[in-house]
């Protein structure tokens, strides 16, 4: 069965290669010349392979002698990718990851300073550049931004009798209630292992809450996450969320609420583009800030992915891997990427060419207005992906088998190993 | 009985050796390269066994006493730091105890299922032959495809499943099967049984054909019913290939990773997992490779105990038979 499963993996490998060279970059990843550059992509949707593609050509077409090999790899099977990669020394030059800090630590990137010109570093908004720096350099370079807010289904509200969406808690309970008596599922609520830390951190930071304390400390088993998590449980156990929100990954629920059989959920900017329009796009839903436990302030979540470049030991690889980094980070090229994936800009230039789109400018205002009051996960704590993970698999039994207060202190305990 | 044969000629072949007179000098070069030449035919295949068997294991043990960073990178020797780790995750004793539910559970079931079948396919009965066919099928296709259609139809919101306990009114509302470990092990079970009989039917089904027909004439002659036949005849010559069938499988369910990693990831939290993809959570989740490595070597030792327990306990019966 293990045979069964190499087989997988080398067969999916193959396909990626396959499918990953473009025309005239099909050679072997060599790049001892310096002028081939080996860029391992991260699958958002369908769209991105095409979208790399042709930015490469346009790329090798205005600079003569150079070549990217493109490996596009799916979200699920990054971190197995990238851990593999790291360990047996076969480093992509280019990496578009949801993480850096590790890299950092064991001295593995470039800094940003090194891969980019002086005016893309200028370019990055500050809220981005801040979180994508260890211990003061800045390592990462900002790639896209999303942002999360309330999405609710203004059929469902009306059919339940709700007037307006929920601010405080109190009010999210009892709506979801209302929608229950409707004949819908109140409140989706994903903490399955997809994108359970997210959806976890949404709820907790909206109490006062979230991952560490004012001194930068790892406080997960702090008071008001156990709050928050026996707030979700009471929740589950009233049943006016999906059955067996441990078991529940986002993508079920976001094509649930597509579907129009939830009422309201924590929705993420790409909704729009990757769930509700390609079932329904004619869908009656509204988007509203995060509830708040209290209802007085209103945080965001704010997501960032980054793009790294792997040191080669001789550091030939340096000179191209600027070229093709300010190649794309060209306000069009990155507006191009931002819009075609339906997330938000990390630069100013490509943020301003996205904005004079007047028929989706509407749709982003909020997400765009909402960041300024967005919070992060410690991406730049490099324990943050042992964390990350301990929380995907731990934090949904919170709110079915175990307690909430066990359930925490779990995490923290992996939190500190890490330390 | 091949035991004690193998024991006699062994110890029958030392004892020329002392008696031989001694070789005058050529001889005895001539002599030493007959001693060598063995290893030309041995060479080749004990260089492949120890490359790729024997390295990696000595990898694997390597890597559970190092201390490895989140990217990947060995940090030095971390002696038994990684052990001390694994013991003292709270998860560990439930997903050891699960590990033993599974194997014993999966692999017992199979090879009853298995005994079964191998007597229909033995049978003589029209289409026989499409019946045998039909047996490959779960074998000859992808196990993890097997597993993630069984996940789709036992979803709460699409599944075939609950749509067809509902239609016919078994059903009020969807059950979401697979978030309750207890169900999702036995769900899990299930899958794994069904990809593991083809093999166990055809070893068994090789077994019931290699035996003599004149025995069975013997034995009816005797007077012995098909059940007494069934007991005392096929059963007992069977054993070689129960032997074979059951290491085999015990090992294979032992590592059976992409049935569980497609169906649960071995979720709610650490409710379904087994040792294997428990090590690949403290790996790629916990991103700590060393005490994964750790889990690794503790399912390398509990592999090896359950077969050479297991070889022991067939042994014993054989010789007290």
């Amino acid at each position: 069965m293990k045979r069964h499963l190499a087989g997988l993996a080398g067969g999916t490998a193959l396909a990626l290669a396959l499918t990953g060279c473009g025309k005239g970059s099909s050679s072997d990843s060599g790049g001892s010349d310096g002028k081939t550059i080996r860029f391992v992509a991260a699958k958002y949707d369908d769209d991105t392979q095409a979208y790399w593609t042709a930015l490469i050509k346009d790329f090798e077409k205005a600079n003569p002698g150079y070549r990217v090999n493109l490996e596009v790899v799916d979200w699920e099977q990054m971190d197995s990718k990238v851990k593999t990669y790291v360990q047996t020394k076969q480093e992509p030059d280019v990496l578009n990851y949801n993480k850096f800090s590790d890299f950092a630590r064991d001295g593995l990137v470039y800094k940003a300073q090194d891969v980019v010109s002086p005016k893309v570093l200028a370019d990055f908004l500050p809220l981005f550049r801040q979180k994508a720096q260890y211990k003061g350099a800045q390592y990462g370079l900002p790639f896209i931004s999303s942002a999360r807010l309330f999405f609710y289904n203004k059929d469902i509200f009306a059919k339940a009798g709700i007037a307006r969406p929920p601010s405080t808690w109190a009010e999210v309970e009892a709506d979801a209630k209302k929608i229950k008596q409707a004949g819908y599922i109140g409140l989706g609520l994903p903490l399955g292992p997809e994108e359970a830390q997210a959806e976890f951190q949404i709820w907790a930071m909206n109490n006062g809450g979230g991952w560490t304390d004012a001194s930068g400390k790892w406080a997960i088993d702090q008071q008001a996450n156990v709050d928050t998590l026996s707030y979700l449980r009471k929740l589950t156990k009233e049943k006016v969320t999906q059955p067996n929100p441990e078991a529940t990954n986002r993508k079920d629920v976001f094509n649930q609420f597509a579907q129009g059989k939830i009422g309201m959920l924590n929705g993420a900017v790409f909704m729009r583009k990757g769930f509700i329009d390609p079932v329904d796009a004619k869908l009656n839903y509204g988007v509203a800030a995060l509830p708040s436990k209290d209802g007085s302030t209103h945080k965001t979540l704010g997501v960032q992915d980054y793009l790294v470049a792997f040191k080669k030991s001789d550091g030939s690889n340096k000179a191209g891997v600027k070229k093709f980094l300010d190649f794309f980070y060209q306000k069009e090229n990155a507006a191009k990427f931002v819009s075609t994936e339906g997330f938000l800009s990390v630069t100013e230039s490509a943020g301003a060419v996205l904005s004079s789109d007047s028929k989706n400018a509407a749709y982003y205002k909020p997400f765009v207005d909402a960041l300024s009051s967005a919070e992060f996960a410690p991406a730049d704590d490099p324990a943050w992906a042992a964390v990350d993970g301990a929380v995907k698999q731990r934090i949904g039994t919170g709110v079915a088998g175990g307690d909430p207060a066990k359930v925490l202190g779990e995490i923290q305990k992996t939190a500190q190993k890490g330390d | 009985m091949a035991v004690h044969d193998v024991t006699a000629s062994a110890t029958g072949a030392e004892h020329p050796a002392p008696v031989a007179p001694a070789p005058s000098p050529p001889r005895r070069r001539r002599r030493t390269w007959r001693a060598l030449e063995p290893l030309l035919w041995l060479g080749p295949a004990t260089l492949l066994i120890l490359t790729m068997v024997v390295w990696p294991i000595i990898e694997m043990i390597r890597t559970s006493l190092t201390k490895v960073s989140s990217t990947g990178l060995s940090e030095g020797f971390a002696g038994l730091g990684n052990y001390t780790d694994l013991f003292a995750e709270g998860d560990l004793p439930g997903v050891l105890l699960r590990t033993v539910v599974w194997v014993v559970g999966v692999v017992t079931v199979t090879i009853l299922v298995s005994l079964g079948l191998a007597q229909l396919l033995n049978a003589s009965f029209p289409g026989r032959r499409l019946v045998r066919w039909a047996m490959i099928v779960p074998w000859a296709s992808s196990v993890l495809m097997t597993a993630l259609i069984w996940r789709w139809m036992l979803n709460n919101f699409y599944g075939v499943v609950n749509r067809l306990l509902m239609d016919i009114g078994v059903l009020d509302a969807p059950v979401n099967w697979l978030a309750h470990p207890g169900q999702a092990l036995v769900a899990m079970m299930g899958v794994a049984v069904f990809v593991s009989l083809p093999f166990t039917s055809f070893v068994l089904l090789a077994g019931v054909q290699s035996i003599p027909g004149e025995v069975y004439e013997a034995a009816r002659v005797d007077g012995a019913g098909p059940v007494r036949a069934y007991l005392s005849i096929t059963l007992p010559l069977l054993r070689p290939s129960l032997v074979v069938a059951a290491i085999i499988n015990v090992i294979n369910v032992f590592n059976s990773f992409p049935i569980i990693w497609a169906m649960t990831r071995g979720g709610p939290g650490f409710s379904t997992d087994t040792t294997t993809t428990y090590l690949y959570k403290l790996a790629f989740d916990n991103q700590s490779v060393g005490e994964s490595a750790a889990m690794a070597v503790v399912n390398f030792g509990l592999v090896l105990a359950v077969v050479l327990v297991y070889l022991r306990v067939v042994r014993r019966q054989e010789d007290s038979a």
